[in-house]
């Protein structure tokens, strides 16, 4: 150590060789100076944590995402890595440039797990039927992906042929050059003026139809257009069937708007290909992405090639009744001849209903026209079997369409999601005949559905924040306005009921991303719904029942990840493989160096480190040593407390000279907060310790080298305060254990964060599970996002407002003092659950002053 | 914000930088936009803009190439790349060559008036 201070003085002395101490004006200007580098470095940290945290939760919600979101992420990330290396090397006049080969390495290794995607638009122009499922959705759009998943993962009969994919489409498009021509005629294009769109939209459909296409494109598809063909005693016809890929798929209404061309012979598959090709620029296709902000060029119209079904009848199955998603029928549309007819209203067709339960009795029948029967018993019970199939496999009722051909064979021509008119806006939820008979009359009815589903679970209602720490696992939230704020609560609520509110609300778009069924709205929720007493909540039928209703929580299925298993999402696993694992975990290891920097998280976790320790000794590098730290007057405190000012985190009235600071002259607003939540109540003393846990902290003192005093590092052997006006890091070492509080609020979102990290403790490791359990739990229903590893735990929120922050920070404060040397009665589930209850009796009183305050 | 920051755009899409440069004014910055790097480069030799948005990919030159010619004459002005396909090569290319940050589109307005911000304010700060 003192080797390392006389090589630094050395190098700073000749820095600085002719002013070896700098004058104080100066000295206040390189201090300003590294202290913007830090808050860079700060802002970039807490960028690239809220990146790393979106991408892990990618994989595991299910949310369908494409190339372009891992390939942005990974480029974020880096980028905002590669900034926090800047400033640090700024940060410590060029010290960490090493950190460069780590960065270099990872970044390569991440080049090359992105390249090594069979995905995207770079793959074979043409794809059998026999090839496609929903993993080569990138090279087949949306609705081939789905029909190849009905064939080849179901099992269901689909008309043979194959997909030209969007690699056959940038080819045809390239081939002819014609983007730069499309681009060109796009640019000003006012979409109001209908006539300047449809001139415009014509002509670009014409530039493409007229295009010749490459010529060995050409042939792939004419040869595997040959070899669909196996009857010649017949003409072999084809649909052709667009299917876009770059859109935003939830749009389902949009895409049934391309083409789709019929009984198509061999002279004209060719000239019918680029006709749909062309389709992409329809004029309600280009207003519908200039609107909603999708690139021209990144929508690729892949397009299926399909034997023509020589079909006896055809038309349309609903799995569930489109106004209904709980009904026990699918409805059938059925007519003679192609289900062409059905989809566009051209023939009068016959309406049928159909029990969803095994044998699938037609239960309905209604004709347009008094014309015979469409489908037999067998052959309804036979579509029943499949709608129910299809929406089993994914995971949402289906809109299917089909036929059955003269040899009575069963056809599956497209199975997408049923656009239930009532999710997609404010549903209001009503009687329907469908809901099972023998359900209990309910206990509340109404409301607005905001996210779907059946739940059961103890009622637990929630009035203020001071209730949020009583919130149970596994309870249906029950609340009077869905303040965002309650989102903290959604990964332990089991179902949501909120007296006000609609679909629209924060809340509702994360209970749907969560799948926790929700009702707003509901009047009297409060009044009716008696806390602890359990309910089901049936959110898709805007009801509430008392007790456990089996009937309806059988219909609650979960929903499969259909991610799970396809490239991106192998690719993205790849990725973060060498993004999140977190190897440096401590500081004081010989391995936290730069050359130890496995992973882009192990690079945030050292920058941030050296970080802070670069502030912390600027006073020692730059000749203002030991004044820097000043100690801070206090009565009645268990330690002594040091601060550190390293921007503007004193009053001007401060005196510089001074070795001790009041806390008056402390304008650190994150230090205030965490201050008033460390003495809102006085330390009760460490807790009565048992025989055991007493030997057990014996046991670890002797054992663990960070609690002998001697090898702790100059920052650990005090509790210090770091702070500017809107910063505070403050480092503590109580009792047994160590903690980081970190916090931000600037100018701007972006910039803000709290950040905790908690480490240690002198019970045996069951006991500081048992405790770091107990602060994860609380910190979680505050909104932090929590990881816990063996001992040692992190929590961090990002990009909220101040006043938020500030809350949180003085339940830190709170924390830091009142949970010390509770693990040593943490085996004790009694005096643990005692504790428990004080803790949140004080929070709450806490919150209650604040509030009142 | 005591005066208006000027914001220059260069993005040779016109939808975007049109209607982006609009919400900008509306959100009480002074914005004018150049669909071209020599038309951005007339207009930073003005002397009017405090920050620049660059598209990476521009008609007339390669937008790497436009960065680097803004930071060779006019090294404190803060120069943020926007563009539409992700690579994280080009990402660290720009930042070498003196960008302040990089972003992907689409990027939300509330998103880029942040960054703008505080690349703006990074430029005035001292250097540590």
């Amino acid at each position: 150590m003192l080797k390392a201070m006389s090589s630094l003085f050395d190098r700073l002395t000749s820095l600085f060789c002719s002013t070896p101490r700098l004058a104080p004006a100066e000295l206040q200007a390189a201090f300003r100076g590294h202290y913007k580098e830090f808050r860079a470095l700060l802002t970039a940290n807490n960028n690239a944590l809220e990146l790393m945290a979106e991408m892990e939760q990618a994989l595991t919600a299910g949310q369908p995402f494409g190339m372009a979101f891992v390939r942005g992420n990974c480029t974020a990330l880096s980028v905002n890595i590669y900034k926090m290396i800047h400033h640090l090397t700024r940060l410590a006049d060029g010290r960490y440039a090493e950190l460069d080969h780590p960065f270099r390495a990872i970044t390569k290794q991440l080049e090359e797990v992105l390249a090594s995607r069979p995905v995207s638009t770079e793959g074979a122009a043409i794809l059998p039927m026999a090839e496609v499922d929903a993993s080569t959705v990138d090279q087949v759009g949306e609705k081939m992906a789905n029909l190849g998943e009905v064939r080849n993962r179901i099992g269901l009969r689909t008309p043979d042929g194959f997909v030209i994919t969007a690699t056959a489409a940038r080819q045809f498009i390239e081939a002819n050059d014609l983007q730069v021509e499309i681009n060109r005629r796009l640019k000003g294009l006012d979409i109001d003026n209908l006539e300047e769109l449809y001139t415009v939209s014509a002509g670009i459909q014409g530039l493409i139809s007229n295009a010749p296409l490459p010529t060995e494109l050409e042939e792939a598809i004419l040869s595997h257009h040959q070899q669909l063909d196996t009857a010649p005693e017949v003409e072999l016809l084809v649909a052709l069937r667009s299917s876009a890929l770059g859109e935003d798929s939830s749009n389902i209404s949009f895409a049934g708007q391309y083409r789709t061309q019929l009984n198509v012979s061999r002279e004209f598959v060719t000239q019918a290909y680029k006709e749909i090709v062309a389709g992409k620029y329809k004029s309600q296709a280009i207003v519908y992405r200039q609107q909603r902000g999708f690139r021209h060029q990144d929508v690729h119209m892949c397009v299926g090639c399909l034997r023509m079904v020589d079909a006896a009848i055809s038309g349309v199955m609903y799995s569930r009744a489109p106004d209904d998603p709980r009904s026990p029928f699918v409805i059938i549309q059925a007519a003679p001849g192609l289900a062409s007819a059905v989809v566009d209203g051209s023939a009068a067709s016959e309406q049928l209903r159909v029990s969803r339960t095994a044998p699938h009795p037609i239960v309905h029948r209604a004709s347009a026209t008094e014309q015979s029967q469409t489908l037999t018993e067998r052959q309804g019970a036979e579509l029943a079997t499949v709608g129910v199939r299809l929406e089993e496999h994914f995971g949402t009722p289906q809109d299917i369409e089909w036929s059955i051909d003269r040899a009575g064979l069963l056809y599956i021509l497209q199975s997408r999601p049923l656009g239930h008119a009532v999710s997609e806006e404010v549903q209001k939820t009503t009687e329907h005949s469908a809901t099972p008979n023998d359900l209990p009359a309910p206990l509340l009815a109404g409301g607005v559905c905001a996210s779907q589903g059946v739940a059961c679970g103890p009622v637990s209602t929630v009035r203020s924040s001071l209730d949020l720490l009583r919130f149970p696992k596994g309870a249906v939230l029950v609340i009077e306005t869905p303040y965002p704020d309650w989102a903290s609560l959604l990964n332990r609520a089991v179902a949501v009921v909120s007296e006000t509110g609609q679909m629209a609300a924060h809340l509702a778009t994360v209970a749907r991303e969560f799948g926790i069924p929700a009702i707003f709205g509901i009047d009297q929720a409060l009044a009716t719904l008696e806390n602890n007493s359990l309910v089901t909540v049936d959110a898709t039928a805007g009801k509430v029942y008392v007790g456990r209703v089996e009937v309806l929580l059988t219909l609650a299925a979960p929903k499969p990840n259909l991610m799970a298993g396809s490239p991106v999402y192998k690719i993205l696993t790849e990725a973060l493989a060498h993004i999140t694992p977190l190897n440096l975990t401590d500081p004081a290891s010989p391995f936290f160096r730069p050359e130890g920097c496995q992973t882009l998280h192990d690079l945030t976790r050292f920058c941030h480190e050296k970080a802070v320790v670069e502030m912390f000794t600027f006073g020692e590098r730059y000749g203002f040593d030991d004044k820097a730290a000043k100690q801070l007057v206090v009565e009645n405190s268990p330690a002594q407390w040091w601060v550190i000012d390293l921007d503007d985190g004193f009053t001007p009235d401060f005196d510089p000279e001074s070795r001790y600071v009041h806390l008056g002259h402390i304008t650190s607003v994150p230090m205030q907060a965490i201050w008033q939540g460390m003495m809102a109540f006085p330390w009760a003393g460490p807790p009565p310790v048992s025989l055991g846990g007493l030997g057990s902290i014996i046991f670890q003192s002797t054992r663990n080298p960070s609690l002998d005093p001697g090898v702790r590092s100059a920052m650990a052997s005090k509790n210090y305060f770091l702070i500017s006006k809107n910063f505070c890091n403050l480092s503590v070492r109580l009792g047994y254990h160590f903690a980081l509080v970190e916090a931000n609020l600037g100018e701007f979102l972006t910039e803000n964060y709290v950040s905790f990290q908690f480490k240690g403790g002198a019970a045996d490791e069951n006991r500081r599970l048992l405790r770091i359990r107990l602060i994860s739990e609380i910190l979680s229903a505050f909104g932090f996002r929590v990881e816990q590893k063996v001992d040692a735990m992190t929590a961090r929120i990002e990009k909220k407002p101040g006043p938020y922050l500030l809350e949180r920070l003085r339940v830190l404060g709170y924390l830091l003092i009142h949970t010390r040397q509770i693990d040593m009665v943490m085996a004790d589930e009694g005096m643990a659950a005692n504790y428990r209850e004080k803790i949140m009796t004080d929070l709450h009183t806490l919150m209650d002053t604040q509030t009142e305050g | 914000m005591t005066q208006p920051l000027n914001i220059l755009l260069i993005d040779d899409e016109i939808d975007f930088v049109e209607t982006t440069g609009k919400r900008l004014i509306r959100r009480g910055y002074a914005a004018k936009t150049a669909l071209t790097c020599t038309e951005g480069l007339t207009i930073i030799a003005t002397g009017w803009p405090e920050v620049v948005v660059l598209d990476v990919m521009l008609p007339d030159r390669d937008g790497m190439d436009c960065l680097r010619e803004i930071k060779e004459k006019w090294p404190t002005l803060p120069v943020i790349m926007l563009t539409g396909h992700a690579s994280m090569e080009a990402g660290l290319h720009g930042l070498e060559c003196g960008a302040s940050d990089y972003c992907l589109k689409p990027i939300d307005l509330e998103t880029l008036v942040e960054k703008i911000a505080i690349a703006h304010r990074e430029s005035r700060a001292p250097r540590a």
